[in-house]
Parts: structure tokens; C-alpha cells; sequence
């Protein structure tokens, strides 16, 4: 019976643990060398396509944003006199 | 990149300070804008544009450091005094609400019956889930140590389990305060013990979630083989946000829950 339940935990310790891990490979050196390329692109959009997507959505909302701010602000010192 | 003849960090042009601080605008005039106007649009704008900052700007010190090798040991020197600058800014942050809490406690008005805790507040006990909450806050200050030195030794198994088990604790302590908050015999409104106890302990929260987040995103960085056994400052800076927040719930706990009580 206990020579089941040791089996078990080695089973359970094995397939949790390590198989968990063992998928995930160490990417380090190829973003090392892929982000050490001298080509001048920013860091913040050198990562690839998905970084101007995401730059392009963040600076449309700053724009979008700041735009609102000014209507409200407006909105809000000038408020419709009721007759 | 051979193109610099000194050890120091000059960063390229980066948009996220500008969307950081448009955001900061978003924020607080929509916040305004909700008071009196009862719309949310700019606060939600301006929450989205905060995390979408935070998460550009972070990543991309992650690929300066981790992939493009930046951070020299003058460079992580100067992150360390602004992490430890940080916290100190943070200590101060919280030593406002202490001195509310012992003004207000100290000397108790005649409109709270002259005495503390004030007629008519029933207060936790502290010998329950408040004392529960610091071994659990204890703890994680055992585990996020345990975590550092399996990192150090190069104990790549260890290190994930043991951070692991200090984001649990974590989120642990967040489920029983919530518990706590939704049990409690009193509210914010409560007076200035509802105040002082709601504001000092819900900052305290909003720290306990945020260095759980940062925990969690160390540990995604364990996973993927970021740290090294000497350099992971990271980690370090996590761990030490970490262990202040620790700190604070311990001068809480003394002071408004038991001392208080």
C-alpha cells in the first residue's frame, strides 16, 4: 500500500514539477540577438509588428484623450443657460 | 553596439512619458468630471492609457536590460537608489495617515465621548483574522527570502515554487481583508475611526496588490530565464516593495488594531 502511495508522489511530483517546466525553453539568447541588431529602430517599437500596433492605439487614445479633456473643460465653462 | 566609451544607460527617445502624463490628466480630470458630472468615460480613458504606459515603459526596460545588456553595475547602482528613494517616499506617504490616526486617537474629542475607540464603534477583534492576516504577511516575508536565495544559488525549481507561494500568500491576505472590510461592524462614514481605519488599511491593500503584481510579474520573468544568479534586481526590488509593505501592516496592526482597540 505504501509502496502505491510513494509511486503516486513520484508520479504527481513529476508530471507538476518538471514536464510544467521542460515546455518552456529559454528564449534569452535569441531576444538577445534580436534586440541587439544595429538598425536603429527604438526600443519601444522594436520588438516587431505588435509594438506599432500597440504604440499606434496608445498615442490615438493620448490625442483622443486630451481632445476630450478640452471639450469637457469647455463643456464645463460655458454650461446651457436654461430659458 | 560598440558606440558609447562609458558604462552609463542613455536611453532612446521614448513616447511613454508623454502618454504617462496625459493619462495623470485623464485621471484626475475625470475624476473631476465624474463628481459633478456623473460620466465615466474620462476615468476609464485615462486608466486604460495608465496601464497601457505602464506596460510599454516596463517591457521596454526589460528589453534594455535583460536583452540589450544596459544595465552595467553603475546603471543597476542607480536603480537601486531609486527603488530605495521610492519606498522612502512611500514611507512618508503612510506616516501622513499614522499622524491622522494618532491625532484623532491620542486625544479623543468630546463629540467621540472623550475616548477611543469612540462611543458607539465596535471595533475587530485583533486576535482573529487581523492576527491571522500578519502570519500570513509574515510568512510571505520567509518565502519571498527563500525565493531570493534559490535564485541566488541557482535553484531555478525552488525559486519559481517559493515565489509562487509568496504570491498566494498575497492574494490570501487581499481575500481576507476584502472578507473583513465586507464584514466590518462599521464603515468610512463611521467618524474619524471609520476614516483613519478605512483610509490607512486601504492604501495599505492597494500596496499589498500592487507588489503582488510586480511579484507575479517576477515570477513570469523566472520562468522565461531572465534572472541569473548575480543579476536580478528585479526580483530584488520586488522583494524589498515587498517587504515594506510587510512592515507597514505590522505598524497597523499595532497601532489601529490592537493599540487602538
Amino acid at each position: 500500500m505504501y509502496r502505491h502511495i510513494q509511486a503516486l508522489q513520484q508520479v504527481s511530483r513529476r508530471t507538476l514539477s518538471t514536464s510544467a517546466l521542460r515546455q518552456v525553453e529559454n528564449k534569452v539568447p535569441h531576444k538577445q540577438k534580436h534586440f541587439q541588431e544595429d538598425n536603429g529602430i527604438p526600443i519601444h517599437l522594436k520588438g516587431g509588428a505588435s509594438d506599432a500596433i500597440l504604440y499606434r492605439a496608445t498615442m490615438a487614445l493620448t490625442i483622443l484623450g486630451s481632445a476630450y479633456v478640452i471639450y469637457e473643460l469647455v463643456c464645463a465653462a460655458f454650461p446651457k443657460k436654461k430659458e | 553596439m560598440a558606440h558609447q566609451a562609458h558604462a552609463y544607460h542613455m536611453v532612446d527617445p521614448s513616447p511613454w512619458p508623454l502618454t504617462g502624463a496625459i493619462a495623470a490628466l485623464l485621471l484626475t480630470s475625470g475624476t473631476a468630471v465624474w463628481f459633478h458630472f456623473h460620466s465615466l468615460t474620462l476615468l476609464t480613458m485615462g486608466n486604460i492609457l495608465l496601464l497601457l504606459t505602464m506596460y510599454q515603459w516596463w517591457r521596454d526596460i526589460i528589453r534594455e536590460g535583460t536583452f540589450q545588456g544596459h544595465h552595467t553595475p553603475p546603471v543597476q547602482k542607480g536603480l537601486r537608489y531609486g527603488m530605495i528613494l521610492f519606498i522612502t517616499s512611500e514611507v512618508f506617504f503612510f506616516l501622513g495617515f499614522f499622524w491622522a490616526f494618532y491625532h484623532s486617537s491620542l486625544a479623543p474629542t468630546p463629540e467621540l465621548g472623550g475616548c477611543w475607540p469612540p462611543t458607539g464603534i465596535i471595533t475587530l477583534d485583533p486576535f482573529e483574522v487581523p492576527l491571522l492576516n500578519t502570519a500570513v504577511l509574515l510568512a510571505s516575508g520567509v518565502t519571498v527570502t527563500w525565493a531570493h536565495h534559490s535564485i541566488m544559488e541557482g535553484e531555478r525549481k525552488q525559486a519559481i515554487q517559493s515565489l509562487t507561494l509568496t504570491i498566494l500568500l498575497g492574494f490570501y491576505f487581499t481575500f481576507l481583508q476584502g472578507m473583513e472590510y465586507y464584514e466590518a461592524p462599521f464603515t468610512i462614514a463611521d467618524g474619524v475611526y471609520g476614516s483613519t481605519f478605512f483610509v490607512a488599511t486601504g492604501f495599505h491593500g492597494l500596496h499589498v496588490i500592487i507588489g503582488s503584481t510586480f511579484l507575479a510579474v517576477c515570477l513570469l520573468r523566472q520562468v522565461q530565464y531572465h534572472f541569473t544568479s548575480e543579476h536580478h534586481f528585479g526580483f530584488e526590488a520586488a522583494a524589498w516593495y515587498w517587504h515594506f509593505v510587510d512592515v507597514v501592516w505590522l505598524f497597523l496592526y499595532v497601532s489601529i488594531y490592537w493599540w487602538g482597540s
